[in-house]
């Protein structure tokens, strides 16, 4: 928490890391909770990309995966360990969004739809969402998760490196 | 407060330093929240059973040993509903050797006297939310994915039963189709089951009788 003020755009960086940390901290707590608390509803939206077969790999991807995000929010919120956590972050994000395109797709091919009108439940912790909003969402999430990883968000950072 | 720009952040042998120390930063994270994301699954009243098939398919396990002889089985299959081709539902139902209800059929069982004397079951495959919202009258709650906690309740009903039947939401919903499965396995003859796939969605649209709490709430018994 010590070191030199930051000036000029730094500051602005600085601040907009520490908004941004807090904003993607308390979106993924959120999620997580959602999904974690209804364990079932997130099994059967696993379940819907067809990723495994094997019973015991889709329970523990379902169980473990919500409270990951939790996880991995509360540290990007508290600002501990935020590069390995926001990497973390980066690589959940990038599969699961191309999974999310991919059943949007098959989504639009079945229904004849317009791609950005295509609305179904993600498995994200929001419920029904239009795709394009989605698609949106996750690639802001990612570009903001790669900055951190490059060195962002130390403002008020609890233990921004885990190892000093 | 102040922004931390440390110059040892890049510094060469530094634990941790550069993108090496990124990848070993993700790594711990992402171990000890794998950790205890098992941890919150395991002592979590809502977890998930690892070891647990949720979603049996036909290809699975044994397939029934019973087949559908009875006339009146033969005609609970819903011809509203459409046969296996086409129908998705329908499909795969008949891929479990599942026989499908309509509404008249589920409302012929409904206001049959035997329904009143224990001799045709319902069970509702929803969790406690949806059946303490509403469900049909004397139908017993199986909520599929907590099974262990209703068996002990419905599994005599049902084995004593002479017809079962189990609805759940409606259409997209597996888990009356699954619960079937489920009581089947457990020992109830697959003759005696038949499964409501347009489930409450549309017994509630139809303004049909709904009892609401954790009670079965029997309907009088009508002549």
């Amino acid at each position: 928490m010590n070191g030199t003020r930051p000036q000029g755009c730094c500051a602005v960086a600085a601040w907009l890391g520490l908004g941004g940390r807090w904003f993607v901290g308390g979106l993924l707590i959120y999620m997580g909770l959602v999904k974690g608390l209804d364990p079932v509803g997130f099994l059967k939206l696993v379940r819907q990309y067809e990723l495994v077969q094997t019973p015991w790999l889709l329970n523990a991807l379902a169980a473990t995966l919500p409270w990951f995000e939790v996880f991995c929010g509360a540290l990007l919120f508290a600002g501990v360990a935020v590069r390995g956590a926001a990497l973390s972050l980066l690589a959940m994000l990038a599969p699961f969004t191309v999974l999310v395109l991919k059943r949007a797709l098959e989504i639009q091919a079945a229904a004849a739809l317009p791609f950005c009108s295509v609305k179904f439940d993600c498995g994200c912790g929001m419920g029904e969402v239009y795709i394009c909003h989605k698609l949106a969402e996750n690639l802001l999430l990612i570009v903001f998760a790669a900055w951190l990883v490059t060195g962002q968000g130390r403002q008020w950072a609890a233990r921004y490196r885990l190892f000093q | 407060m102040s922004a931390d720009f440390k110059a040892t952040d890049r510094a060469p042998g530094a634990h941790g330093s550069g993108f090496s120390g990124v990848l070993l930063e993700a790594g711990v994270v992402a171990l000890v929240g794998v950790a205890l994301a098992f941890l919150a699954n395991a002592v979590s009243p809502r977890g998930l059973a690892l070891g647990q098939d949720y979603f049996p398919r036909a290809n699975r396990g044994p397939r029934a040993a019973v087949t559908v002889t009875n006339v009146e089985q033969v005609t609970a299959v819903t011809p509203s509903t459409g046969g296996a081709e086409g129908d998705p539902v329908a499909a795969r139902l008949a891929e479990q050797n599942l026989v499908m209800a309509d509404l008249a059929r589920t409302l012929e069982l409904f206001r049959d006297p035997r329904f009143g004397q224990g001799k045709i079951v319902f069970v509702d495959a929803r969790n406690d939310e949806l059946y303490q919202a509403g469900h049909i009258p004397g139908a017993y709650q199986l909520d599929y994915y907590r099974a262990a906690n209703y068996l002990g309740q419905v599994l005599p009903a049902c084995l004593t039963a002479e017809r079962v039947l189990v609805y759940c939401i409606g259409r997209e919903c597996e888990d009356s189709e699954f619960a079937a499965i489920l009581l089947r396995q457990a020992g109830v003859a697959n003759e005696k089951l038949l499964v409501y796939p347009e489930g409450f969605t549309e017994w509630s649209a139809r303004q049909l009788p709904v009892a609401t709490g954790p009670q079965r709430g029997m309907p009088e018994v009508t002549p």
